[in-house]
């Protein structure tokens, strides 16, 4: 292909991988899902009952890549067999996708509240009314960009995997980036916010999750309004980067033409590698001149 | 009927690579700074996911990149290499997003409990945790733990995608090879590695219980035990993927 037009294309996946991310994180923030539900988990049986909903179907990359690939399971059958346009058929695969992961939601909220009752956790059926099709919604754009990504990527890039099974690994991926950067938003400031800023999580306070909201009692959607202004975008922009570098840096040097083209991508690769870790050593050193040490320094002098 | 003797015979060379790719693959796991769930909440350093999870994503990067390059250009170098580079750049840009957060979202710097110095920029650490954590955010040295953890699992990954793929083309006797490019083949191959790399992944993660900074942290000498319990279970593995993966080329790919 045109090297212009990979790049057109490499520009559209990189877009919609953007979108992924930060979908899903706000997903999994609106639910309550992946490592930072531990909290709101374990809030009960400390004596705090709350009104966060709280499912975790399985940690963030098996969900995803079990939504991924129902949705573009059911979208390749209506293009295949039936003869539907992509397009068409990718939203309705994203549609069924986002009705499993529905019914996936009720059950586990239904199951963990349940399985809570001597701590006094109430099942709140209102909530679950109104968090489900917000999840789902989040759960049905997750799946149909991450759907675009690898259709995008098997149809025009002709990457060599098939269509479902790439469609399957990108949705661990998404799960995989989602679970590691965007949820430390949520697990660590929202569900905290009483706590000091500038501070881990204190393990005394574990459980200890904010339980009253601005208008009422906290729920997940308050939860979801404070992270879409951060840790939701980032996380987009971290699964945005993750398949764009990985794809462009055989675009702009392409394997094809040789093995010296082959390693001068993976160079590209390093160098990208080494720049980031040069910046992250720049925030490691900034943020520690800036906020400054949480003890003296009392070891040194004897 | 096919020829197991035959089949086997000839890529010996093969499944070795594959053993050798699922140990590097757990001596991998160990490189990688997970701080699990305690992470997420900026309680212990490292990034905040479970080890199995987060190798996984990085290997599965690994493999889409390889699959990508192995299409392109079959030189072993290049696809390694490739593997290698595509989990290092999936590790980084979460490493540095993850970063971001930790320092503008929760607002607490990137620092280690497990050393007193950081053994690369020699910055204090102890006098930066904050009270009640295991340390917060990914340090320079977890950072390049990751990084080698990152290339040491995508070349382990891709040597067994490599490995399989080359299995899977052999010219055998009386068949006609399949090509590289064969849906049925790279389906089977792609999906036999990614299994092949949880299993592998998980191994490690009874050494690392949870969390581990890096080659700086004191679980990380326990990664022998891993690596011989990866390479014993590896040998089965390689073994029945190769009859496997090249029954399916006698059998034409279907």
């Amino acid at each position: 292909m045109e090297p212009l037009i990979s790049m057109g294309v490499l520009a559209l996946i990189g877009a919609a991988a953007t979108i992924a991310g930060a979908s899903e994180d706000l997903e999994s923030d609106v639910g309550s899902q992946s490592n930072a539900n531990s909290q709101v988990q374990l809030a009960p049986q400390m004596g705090y009952v709350h009104r966060i909903y709280n499912k975790a179907i399985a940690g963030e990359p098996v969900s995803n890549a079990l939504m991924c690939t129902i949705g573009s399971t059911g979208a390749l059958v209506l293009i295949k067999h039936f003869g539907f346009s992509p397009l068409f058929a990718l939203v309705i695969g994203a549609l069924i996708a986002a009705m499993v992961h529905g019914s996936y939601s009720v059950t586990a909220i239904m199951g963990r509240e349940a399985s809570q009752a001597r701590f006094k956790q109430p099942i709140y059926l209102d909530l679950i009314r109104s968090h489900t099709p917000t999840i789902m919604a989040f759960a049905f754009l997750t799946t149909f960009s991450t759907e675009v990504v690898s259709y995008l990527m098997v149809y025009s890039l002709a990457h060599p995997f098939p269509f479902v099974l790439l469609c399957f690994l990108w949705g661990v991926v998404v799960g995989s980036v989602g679970s590691a950067t965007g949820d430390v938003h949520l697990g660590a400031e929202r569900q905290f916010q009483q706590q000091p800023f500038g501070e881990g999580l204190n393990a005394s306070q574990s459980g200890n999750i904010v339980r009253k909201g601005e208008s009422g009692l906290r729920n997940g959607i308050d939860n979801l309004w404070f992270c879409s202004k951060f840790g939701g975008p980032m996380t987009g922009v971290s699964f945005g980067m993750v398949v764009f570098l990985g794809t462009w840096i055989i675009v702009v040097f392409d394997p094809a033409k040789g093995v010296g083209m082959g390693w001068l991508s993976n160079l590209l690769g390093m160098v990208i590698v080494i720049v980031f870790g040069i910046w992250n050593w720049h925030i490691e050193k900034e943020t520690r001149d800036k906020f400054g040490p949480f003890k003296e320094d009392k070891g040194e002098e004897a | 009927m096919i020829d197991l003797v035959g089949l086997i015979a000839p890529n010996i060379l093969w499944i070795l690579a594959i053993v050798i790719g699922g140990t590097l693959i757990s001596i991998s796991v160990h490189f990688i700074p997970v701080g699990g769930a305690p992470a997420a909440m900026a309680q212990a350093t490292g990034i905040g996911t479970g080890t199995v999870m987060l190798a996984a994503g990085a290997g599965i990067a690994g493999i889409i990149a390889a699959g990508s390059v192995m299409d392109l250009n079959q030189d072993i170098g290049v696809v390694l290499g490739a593997a290698a580079v595509g989990a290092a750049v999936m590790l980084a840009a979460t490493m540095i997003v993850a970063t971001w957060i930790y320092a503008y979202g929760v607002g607490v710097m990137p620092v280690s409990a497990k050393v007193k110095y950081d053994p690369i920029t020699k910055y204090r650490q102890d006098l930066y945790v904050s009270k009640g954590t295991e340390g917060h955010g990914i340090p320079t040295v977890a950072y390049v733990s990751s990084t080698i953890g990152g290339l040491l699992g995508g070349l382990g990954a891709g040597l067994a995608y490599y490995a399989l793929m080359k299995v899977g083309t052999y010219a055998y006797a009386g068949v006609i090879p399949l090509e590289v490019h064969n849906l049925n083949l790279v389906g089977v191959v792609a999906t036999f590695t990614i299994g092949f790399f949880f299993i592998n992944s998980v191994i490690p993660s009874y050494n690392i219980v949870g969390t581990i900074e890096g080659f700086h942290d004191p679980k990380f000498k326990r990664w022998p035990k891993a690596a011989v319990a990866s390479f014993l279970a590896s040998i089965p593995l390689g073994i029945v993927a190769v009859i496997a993966v090249g029954a399916l080329a006698f059998v034409g790919g279907l």
